[in-house]
C-alpha cells in the first residue's frame, strides 16, 4: 500500500488521535524564561478595550433604542456607534487575527477554523501546531525524550502588543482569540479562543451513566459517554486524560474514580485521588484538580467541574473538559509564564479551556438549557471578577479584554429569537427568549463597572468581531460538488458512507470542500495528488464562483451563496498563497452543514438545522458586521477589524507599520 | 496516652503562641531551632563522645587510604573493608542517642502536625465531615445527626457508606469561629473540635479517634472517643497546607527536618558536640 493510500484509509479515530494528541509536549513543552513587565512607558493616555465575541450591531441598536443597554448607550453618545466590517470568512479565529495583526488572512494565514494539508487532504487545525519531540531513548515500553515537544502558534504576523512593546507601552490582553500558544512578548498575555483542555482537543467532556445514550466524538471535541454500573450504591469508572508521550503507542491515562450514593437521600461522595467531596443532585462541584501521571515523577495536572446530574431513577454524573491548571500549566497559557500563576494565587483555577461553556454538551443533552447557562454564568463571574482586578491594576497603556459569553449563547439561543428556525419550540422559547438580549444587558453591566473605574484620561471600546444570524439550513458543498461533477468517488462508493474523502478519486476531482466556509482546487503542484493546472486555475475558479453565485435554494427561493470570495483578489500580504481558492459568503440563514467540512458527502444538499447550535457567523461579512462602540468619535464611515489596529496604535503616536494594512479609525 | 499527649500539646503550645499572628514559617524556624538545641544537648549527654570522635578519625583514615592506595588492589579492597566495619562503629554509637530522641521526636512531630499540617479556611468554603464506625454497626440503620456550632452549617444529607462503615456529611464555613460539632447517634453524643482560625498559624485538630495506642499518638489533638463508642474515628477533612517558599510549596516536615539539620550543624560547635 503505498503511503498516500495508507494516508487516506485512516479510520475517523486514528485521525483524531493522531492530529489531537498534543500531550506528546505536554511534558516537556520549552517554557518561556520569566519574563518581566518593568521599566515600561507611563502613557498619558490608556485604552480600554473590551471584545465582545459575536455582538451583533443590530440586536444592540434594537436593545438601546429599548433603554436596555443604558451603559452602551452612554458611551455611544459620547463617541461613535458603528457596525464594524467583519473578516472573510467572518469566522472568530479569522476575524481576531485581523484585529490582531492589523491585516487581512493574507497577512496573517488564519483562514478559517480548519486548513486542510495539501499533501493528504486531511483536516488540520489552523491555529496551532503540536509537534512531539525530535529525540527520544526507547526501553522496552517506555520512551524517553531527550529533547521537549513543541506547540506552534500559527498565526503570522505581528500582534499589536507586540508593536506596542517596541515602543515600550505596556499591554494587557485577556483570551483574545487566536493566540495560542502566546506568542512570545514581555507584555501581560493569555491565550483564548484556540487554547485547548488537557487532552489537546477544544473541549472533550465525560458523562457517566447507566442510562443508554450515544454521542458522537466530534472533530476536536465533543463528549464520551460512559456505561457504569450502581452496585451497592456504588459507581467506579475512571476520567480519560492525555496521551501517555513516556509509554510506547502513547497510550491514554486516566484517574479512578469512585461515587459513594446514599441507600435513600439524592447525594453522593465523589473519591479520587487525594480528593474527596459531596454533591446533591443537581450541584456543580466548583472547581477540582485532578493529577494525570505518566511516569512516577512525571505528569499532568488540570482542573475540572463535577455535575451531579441525577442520583436516581438513572445514575448521571457530568465531568467537564478537563482544563489546564493555571497554577501549574501543562502547556503555555500566558506571557511571561508567571501571570497565570499570579491569576491563579489570586482567583483559584478558572476556565482556561479557549471556548469555556460547554455547548457539545448542551448540543448533545447531556446538559440541558437550565444546566449549560449555570456554567457559562460561572465562566461570566470569573471573568468579570479577573477584569474588577485588572482594572486596579491598569495605570498605563492597553488593557484588552475578551468575554465569549455572547458569542457562546447566541450560538446555543438562537433557536428561541428566531420563530422560523426548523429548531424553534414555542414552550421552550418562552423561557428562553430572553437569554440573549440578557446576555447583551451582563455586558453592558460589564461597561458600566469599566465606565466607574475609569479615568478621564482612558479611551473606551467595544468592539466584536462579528454579529450573529439564525442557521437554519446547512449547505453540503462537497455534495454539490459530486453532484455537478468537479468531485468523484471511486466506483461502487455511496456517497452518504464516504467521511474524509476516504473513496474520493483524487485523478478526477478538481474541487473539494475543507472547513467552513473553504473551498480548494485539487491543484497540480499543490496538492498531492492535484490535476488542475495553473492555466487551468483562473477560468475554473471564476467558473465555480459564478455558479456558487448563482446557487437557489429551491425551498425558499433564495439564494444560498452570496458571495463566492477568489481569496487572490480579496486578500493582500504574503500568505495569500496557503488560502483557500475560494470563500463562501453565506446568504442570511445559511451555513456550511455539520458533515461537509470533514470531507463528507451527505444525501440532501441543504439539509434543516434542527440542532442545539442555532445561530451563527458564516455569512458573508456584509450581512453580518461586528459593532464598535467608542468613547473617541470615529472618523471613518466603515469601519472594518483592522482599521480599530490601527486606530489604537494611532492613538498612542505610533507611526503605522508598513505591515498593517488597516486605516486609523480615530 | 491522653494525658501525655496534652502535656506535650501544652509545651508546643507555649512554644508557638507568640508566633501565631504572623507567618508559620516564623514559628517553623523557632520551633526548628529549639529542637535543634535540645537534640544536641540529649545527643552530647547519652552519647558516646570519644568514641564517635575515634569512628569519624578512622573513617578519615580508611577513606585517605583507599585515595592513597587506588592502584594496589589489594590493599584497596581491605581500605574498603575497614570503612565499612568504621561506618557501622559509627552508626552503633549513634543508635543509643537516637533511641532515646525518637520518643520526644515522635511526640514533638505529632503535635507539629497540628499546627503546620492544614489550611486555615476561609468564610464560603466547605469541609467534610467523616464519621467511621466499627464493623459491627450496620450504618444504614443508624438515628444519626450532627449539631454544628454556629458559623458553621451542615451543608448536605449524609451519605452513608454501607459496606465502608462510613457516614459523611459535608459542612459549609459560614464565620471562622469554630467550636465543637456534635454528632448524635440515637442517644449516645460525640463532640468533635472544629478549628476555624482566623490567625496564620493556629492548632487544628482534624481527627478524634477511639483508645487505640497508636491512633492516639498519631491524632493528639483530641481526647479519644470512650471505649464503649460505636464510632471508631471522627474526622474533618481539612486540606493539608504547605510552607511557601517563593512559590514553592513545602511540605512542614521537609522544612523541619532541613531546617533542624542546618540548625543542628550549625550550632554543635557552640554546644561542643561530636556529631
Amino acid at each position: 500500500m503505498t503511503k498516500e493510500k495508507e494516508d487516506s484509509s485512516l479510520s475517523r479515530r486514528r485521525f483524531l488521535e493522531l492530529i489531537l494528541s498534543t500531550s506528546a509536549g505536554l511534558a516537556f513543552f520549552p517554557k518561556t524564561g520569566f519574563l518581566t513587565t518593568k521599566g515600561r512607558r507611563q502613557t498619558a493616555r490608556k485604552v480600554l478595550v473590551l471584545g465582545f465575541d459575536g455582538l451583533d450591531p443590530i440586536l444592540t441598536a434594537e436593545l438601546m433604542k429599548d433603554n436596555r443597554l443604558p451603559n452602551f448607550k452612554k458611551l455611544a453618545a459620547s463617541g461613535s456607534f458603528l457596525p464594524l466590517g467583519s473578516s472573510i470568512p467572518p469566522q472568530s479565529p479569522v476575524a481576531w487575527a485581523n484585529f490582531i495583526t492589523g491585516t487581512d488572512p493574507g497577512g496573517h494565514a488564519i483562514f478559517d477554523f480548519v486548513h486542510r494539508d495539501p499533501g493528504n487532504y486531511m483536516p488540520i487545525f489552523s491555529a496551532s501546531e503540536s509537534l512531539p519531540g525530535k529525540h527520544e531513548i526507547k526501553l522496552g515500553d517506555l520512551i524517553l525524550p531527550l529533547s521537549g515537544g513543541k506547540i506552534n502558534n500559527l498565526r503570522r504576523g505581528r500582534a499589536f502588543w507586540q508593536i506596542l512593546e517596541d515602543y515600550d507601552i505596556p499591554a494587557t490582553v485577556f483570551k483574545i482569540p487566536s493566540n495560542y500558544p502566546p506568542v512570545e512578548s514581555k507584555q501581560k498575555t493569555f491565550s483564548g479562543m484556540g487554547t485547548p483542555d488537557i487532552k489537546g482537543y477544544y473541549g472533550l467532556f465525560n458523562f457517566y451513566t447507566n442510562e443508554y445514550k450515544t454521542i458522537t466524538e466530534e472533530y476536536g471535541g465533543g463528549g464520551r459517554v460512559h456505561d457504569v454500573f450502581v452496585i451497592g450504591n456504588r459507581v467506579e469508572s475512571r476520567i480519560p486524560g492525555p496521551n501517555n508521550p513516556f509509554k510506547k503507542g502513547n497510550p491514554e491515562t486516566f484517574v479512578d474514580f469512585k461515587v459513594f450514593i446514599d441507600p435513600v437521600h439524592p447525594v453522593a461522595k465523589i473519591a479520587y485521588q487525594n480528593q474527596e467531596f459531596i454533591l446533591k443532585e443537581k450541584e456543580w462541584s466548583g472547581w477540582k484538580k485532578i493529577k494525570f501521571d505518566f511516569i512516577p515523577g512525571q505528569g499532568v495536572s488540570g482542573i475540572c467541574l463535577f455535575y451531579l446530574k441525577e442520583v436516581r431513577p438513572k445514575f448521571k454524573l457530568y465531568v467537564s473538559p478537563i482544563n489546564i491548571d493555571p497554577a501549574d500549566p501543562a502547556l503555555p497559557l500566558s506571557t511571561p509564564d508567571s501571570y497565570s500563576k499570579e491569576l491563579a494565587r489570586k482567583f483559584g483555577p478558572f476556565f482556561t479551556k479557549g471556548l469555556p461553556a460547554d455547548t457539545a454538551a448542551l448540543e448533545n443533552e447531556v446538559l440541558d438549557e437550565n444546566e449549560f447557562l449555570t456554567q457559562d454564568e460561572l465562566v461570566y463571574q470569573e471573568s468579570v471578577a479577573i477584569l474588577e482586578d485588572e482594572l486596579k491594576t491598569f495605570r498605563s497603556g492597553l488593557l484588552f479584554y475578551y468575554f465569549s459569553n455572547t458569542d457562546q449563547r447566541q450560538h446555543m439561543f438562537y433557536r428561541f429569537l428566531d420563530k422560523d428556525h426548523p429548531a424553534y419550540d414555542e414552550k421552550m422559547a418562552a423561557e428562553f427568549a430572553p437569554v440573549i438580549p440578557r446576555t447583551y444587558e451582563e455586558m453592558d453591566k460589564v461597561l458600566q463597572m469599566c465606565l466607574e473605574k475609569i479615568d478621564s484620561q482612558t479611551a473606551v471600546m467595544v468592539m466584536s468581531d462579528h454579529g450573529f444570524n439564525p442557521y437554519r439550513w446547512g449547505f453540503n458543498l462537497n455534495t454539490w460538488l459530486l453532484q455537478t461533477g468537479y468531485h468523484y468517488l471511486l466506483p461502487g462508493s455511496r456517497p452518504e458512507e464516504v467521511t474524509l474523502f476516504q473513496q474520493t478519486d483524487w485523478s478526477r476531482t478538481k474541487a473539494y470542500g475543507v472547513g467552513l466556509n473553504a473551498l480548494y482546487l485539487n491543484l497540480k503542484g499543490r496538492e498531492s495528488q492535484g490535476i488542475v493546472s495553473t492555466a487551468e486555475r483562473e477560468a475554473l475558479t471564476r467558473h465555480l464562483a459564478n455558479q456558487l453565485e448563482q446557487l437557489v435554494d429551491p425551498r425558499t427561493g433564495e439564494k444560498v451563496i452570496l458571495k463566492a470570495y477568489i481569496s487572490r483578489e480579496v486578500y493582500h500580504g504574503p500568505y495569500v498563497d496557503l488560502a483557500p481558492d475560494i470563500i463562501l459568503g453565506f446568504n442570511r440563514n445559511y451555513r456550511i452543514s455539520w458533515n461537509s467540512p470533514l470531507g463528507n458527502f451527505p444525501r440532501e444538499l441543504i439539509e434543516d438545522n434542527r440542532q442545539k447550535w442555532s445561530g451563527d457567523h458564516m455569512s458573508s461579512p456584509a450581512v453580518i458586521p461586528g459593532s464598535l462602540i467608542s468613547s473617541l468619535p470615529v472618523k471613518l464611515s466603515d469601519p472594518a477589524l483592522q482599521d480599530v489596529t490601527a486606530g489604537l496604535l494611532s492613538l498612542f503616536g505610533i507611526k503605522i507599520p508598513p505591515e498593517v494594512t488597516g486605516r486609523s479609525i480615530f | 496516652m491522653w494525658w501525655l499527649n496534652q502535656a506535650v500539646g501544652l509545651v508546643v503550645k507555649v512554644f508557638l503562641l507568640p508566633f501565631t499572628g504572623l507567618n508559620p514559617w516564623a514559628g517553623m524556624i523557632f520551633i526548628s531551632l529549639l529542637t535543634a538545641v535540645l537534640m544536641l544537648f540529649i545527643y552530647k549527654k547519652t552519647s558516646n563522645q570519644n568514641g564517635i570522635k575515634e569512628a569519624k578519625n578512622l573513617i578519615k583514615g580508611y577513606m585517605l587510604e583507599i585515595r592513597l592506595f587506588q592502584n594496589d588492589f589489594g590493599v584497596f579492597l581491605g581500605g574498603l573493608k575497614r570503612l565499612f566495619s568504621a561506618n557501622l562503629r559509627y552508626l552503633a554509637y549513634n543508635l543509643k542517642p537516637l533511641l532515646v530522641m525518637i520518643v520526644p521526636i515522635f511526640l514533638l512531630l505529632a503535635q507539629m502536625n497540628l499546627w503546620f499540617g492544614y489550611q486555615v479556611q476561609q468564610p464560603g468554603e466547605t469541609l467534610l465531615l467523616k464519621v467511621e464506625f466499627n464493623q459491627a454497626v450496620e450504618v444504614d440503620r443508624l438515628d444519626l445527626e450532627v449539631e454544628a456550632p454556629p458559623g458553621v452549617l451542615v451543608d448536605s444529607p449524609p451519605v452513608r457508606i454501607i459496606d465502608g462503615k462510613e457516614v459523611d456529611w459535608r459542612l459549609k464555613i459560614v464565620e471562622l469561629r469554630g467550636g465543637q460539632l456534635v454528632i448524635k447517634n440515637g442517644g449516645e453524643k460525640y463532640a468533635k473540635d472544629i478549628s476555624l482560625p482566623q490567625s496564620k498559624l493556629a492548632r487544628v485538630s482534624a481527627i478524634r479517634v477511639n483508645q487505640n495506642i497508636w491512633e492516639q499518638l498519631l491524632n493528639p489533638g483530641e481526647k479519644p472517643l470512650p471505649r464503649e463508642a460505636e464510632i471508631k474515628k471522627i474526622e474533618v477533612v481539612y486540606p493539608a497546607a504547605r510552607l511557601n517558599l517563593f512559590g514553592l510549596k513545602i511540605h512542614w516536615l521537609v522544612a523541619y527536618f532541613v531546617l533542624s539539620i542546618i540548625f543542628g550543624f550549625g550550632l554543635k560547635g557552640w554546644f561542643k558536640v561530636e556529631i
